[in-house]
């Protein structure tokens, strides 16, 4: 079965731990240094889905920052999805995350939108109230994940494919 | 175990005896005992395995390379193999060359001969080509682009392939369709085209910044990367060599055939099946190839013809233009050259419509306006002459009779060089001739026969002169037509006894004399009767003098001004003195 090819977009402030993530999920053809140089690395995976078309998610890793440039806009357009990545040892890494989604909806406003909070592993130091978290999960799908152990990683995919293929 | 007892010692007798120690100790140190004996067996089996590890060790890599761990243990020697090599290849280079040169000579081998084979086609092509129509019009478009012929070969003869062609959504860089050559290793193309998007926006908002300005192609040594931009979807072409200007056209033009299909709407799995057809690589190939020839009959041989006649005519009219002129230069040069006193030096061209003739001319030589006239009337020529003195023996004849300054009675003649001079001169210009014939330049020699004029030539030129006014007093009379008057025969006696003595005076004056028969008439009578009575008059005086001995005597003619002008009947003699030598 022919997989569908979607676009999704790698979103969050620098150091959050978006390569990680992208890392930890694919297999990355790229090297890394494309993101000091062009900004950008692109990889994709594809995501099978019990009984539904697999999705082929082509993600988008841009290069860490709190605001969007005229450049990074451009790298955005024709994405079908976002995984905005925050850290949870740092909140206003999860402030950064939600203003690049406000910044990103002019452009994207069909979006799917996926919110990951990072360093799950490092869990006692983390500055985001659970509170906060459940603020949030009313308005935005939410996963708790670690680049370093993997927990949540492939879930957080494994919902962003399922939403695009809804 | 049995333990000594020390003799002598008072407190031995209290030590209990030897198996009631060996179980005090086994109850105090059992547990202890067999975990040092336990370990001892352990040890000695660790040694014993490692004694026996590089034995067991190969049959442990075999086993481990069956099924899943085979990456593993690839994985786990990749490093320290890898560092290995490295340090081999430092401390034992030798070993290492000896031990590749079988592998490494052949495949060097190998590549230099599919090199050499490549070259040698491309020579061939490339001689073969030489003289053919395709090879004339490759050396056109070497000459018309400033492109070296070779590289011009090159570019038509290198083969080229189509690795991969993409057609990717502009905006979000998703892959639409992928095709690719066989037998090439698998990649991920949604990768490299979201990659080579991206690439193309950096490039795009880094260096264009006007919005028209997008990264069309890329070459990475034989690589070639094409990007034929559309509205909504890219293709891009991964290619190997070099390719032809129309497989650029193609691509452009199965892009729009493609945006068509947008445009219409048309099923999903439709266009999927339409798209690889159109993107396949080998079709590509095939098609650029088959549109080659059709390329070339299209344009209409008729304005190369026009070319090459026009070409042909300029070349016929510059020819015959060449040869007239060359043709005109040769005369004028033949012209010069006959000229006495002129020596051509050089004739030079300034552009094809003026002429400068260089040459020396002696001031004594008649100027060569003539000969240069020749030349036509509408080539406008110029002299450059230089003074000189030349031996042209009609330039030094010229040359002489200025500077001797001869009068009437002398000839001036030069041939070879030699001057000869002869007539009748006055004594002071035959000394002062003799002085100065031998210094005029180009004379070699001097015949000089010139006579000196003496008194009794003189006498006999004034008797001469005499006779000659006499002679115009005896009249003949007519009394009708040639009837004589009375006492007119003794008339014509004196008439022929002045001729003889003026034949003795005019050979001692050195003069020649001829005589004129003059007939005359009275008033009365029309012309044409009178001029008739003239003419009998005059020759009756003819034929009665040549009866007296006097011989060539002419009759005047009709219009003779003496004659129609007497207004009487009669007849006379006139004398004509002549030059006697010349």
């Amino acid at each position: 079965m022919n997989a569908v090819a979607r676009k999704l977009c790698m979103l969050g402030d620098f150091g959050v731990g978006k390569t990680s993530l992208v890392a930890r999920f694919v297999r990355s053809t790229f090297s890394e240094k494309y993101l000091t140089t062009v900004g950008v690395k692109v990889d994709s995976k594809e995501v099978a889905l019990p009984g539904r078309t697999p999705c082929k998610l082509v993600i988008w890793d841009i290069a860490g920052r709190s605001n969007l440039d005229a450049l990074n806009m451009t790298y955005l357009r024709g994405a079908s999805a976002l995984l905005l990545v925050a850290d949870g040892t740092r909140e206003r890494s999860l402030h950064a995350a939600l203003n690049l989604l406000m910044q990103s909806r002019t452009l994207l406003p069909d979006a799917v939108v996926v919110l990951a909070v990072n360093k799950l592993d490092l869990v006692e130091q983390w500055e985001v109230a659970p509170a906060s978290l459940a603020e949030l999960r009313r308005t935005l799908p939410v996963h708790e994940t670690s680049a370093r152990s993997g927990e949540g990683v492939e879930a957080a995919f494994a919902d962003i494919a399922a939403r695009l293929t809804a | 175990m049995q333990h000594a007892r020390p003799a002598g010692d008072g407190r031995a007798d209290e030590l209990p005896p030897p198996d009631d120690y060996d179980r005090l100790k086994d109850l105090l140190l059992g547990e202890e005992r067999e975990a040092l004996d336990a370990a001892q067996a352990r040890i000695a089996q660790l040694d014993r395995a490692q004694r026996e590890l590089p034995a067991r060790l190969p049959d442990a890599i075999e086993r481990a390379q069956q099924g899943a761990g085979a990456e593993r243990i690839a994985r786990a020697l990749a490093q320290p193999v890898t560092q290995a090599l490295g340090a081999a290849v430092r401390e034992n280079r030798q070993v290492i060359v000896d031990v590749l040169f079988p592998v490494i000579g052949p495949a060097i081998r190998k590549a230099i001969a599919e090199a050499l084979r490549g070259l040698v086609a491309d020579v061939n092509s490339a001689i073969e080509s030489s003289f053919t129509p395709r090879g004339l019009r490759w050396r056109i478009e070497a000459w018309r682009s400033g492109v070296p012929y070779a590289q011009i070969v090159i570019k038509h003869t290198l083969a080229y392939r189509i690795d991969h062609v993409f057609l990717i959504e502009r905006d979000s860089g998703i892959v639409l369709d992928r095709e690719s050559a066989p037998d090439l290793p698998e990649l991920d193309g949604d990768a490299i085209a979201g990659m080579l998007t991206a690439i193309g926006d950096f490039v795009s908002d880094s260096v264009g910044r006007d919005g028209d300005n997008t990264l069309d192609s890329a070459r990475v040594g034989e690589h070639l990367l094409w990007v034929v931009r559309g509205p909504r979807a890219n293709l891009a072409c991964f290619i190997h060599g070099v390719p032809p200007a129309g497989l650029h056209a193609l691509l452009e033009q199965r892009l729009e055939e493609i945006h068509a299909q947008f445009a219409d709407g048309a099923d999903a799995g439709a266009t999927d099946a339409v798209w690889r057809s159109l993107l396949r690589p080998e079709r590509l190939t095939r098609d650029v190839r088959d549109a080659a020839p059709a390329a070339r009959a299209r344009p209409s041989r008729w304005p190369v013809l026009s070319i090459l006649l026009v070409g042909l005519g300029l070349l016929a009219f510059f020819a015959v233009r060449s040869e007239r002129w060359n043709a005109r230069v040769d005369e004028l040069r033949t012209r010069l050259a006959a000229h006495p006193g002129f020596v051509l030096t050089g004739i030079e061209q300034r552009g094809r419509d003026a002429l400068t003739v260089h040459g020396l001319l002696d001031a004594d030589a008649e100027p060569p306006d003539a000969a240069l006239r020749g030349a036509g009337a509408e080539v406008p020529v110029k002299l450059d002459a230089v003074g000189y003195v030349s031996t042209d023996d009609a330039v030094v004849a010229r040359r002489a009779r200025r500077l001797l300054d001869a009068p009437a009675g002398v000839t001036i003649a030069v041939r070879d060089g030699v001057l000869s001079l002869d007539g009748r001169a006055a004594p002071a210009w035959i000394d002062a001739a003799r002085d100065r014939a031998g210094w005029i330049a180009g004379v070699r020699g001097v015949q000089f026969g010139v006579v000196a004029e003496t008194d009794e030539a003189a006498i006999a030129r004034d008797k001469l002169d005499a006779l000659a006014r006499t002679l115009q007093t005896r009249r003949v009379g007519f009394v009708r037509d040639v009837e004589l008057a009375p006492g007119a025969a003794n008339v014509v006696d004196d008439i022929a006894e002045d001729v003889r003595n003026a034949l003795s005076y005019a050979k001692t004056a050195g003069v020649g004399i001829a005589w004129i028969a003059v007939g005359t008439n009275d008033e009365p009578g029309s012309d044409e009767i009178n001029a008739r009575m003239r003419a009998d008059r005059a020759r009756w005086l003819a034929d009665a003098l040549v009866q007296r001995g006097v011989a060539n005597v002419r009759i005047a003619a009709d219009d003779d001004v003496e004659s129609a002008q007497a207004r009487q009947r009669g007849a006379f003699l006139r004398m004509v003195p002549r030059e006697a030598s010349r």
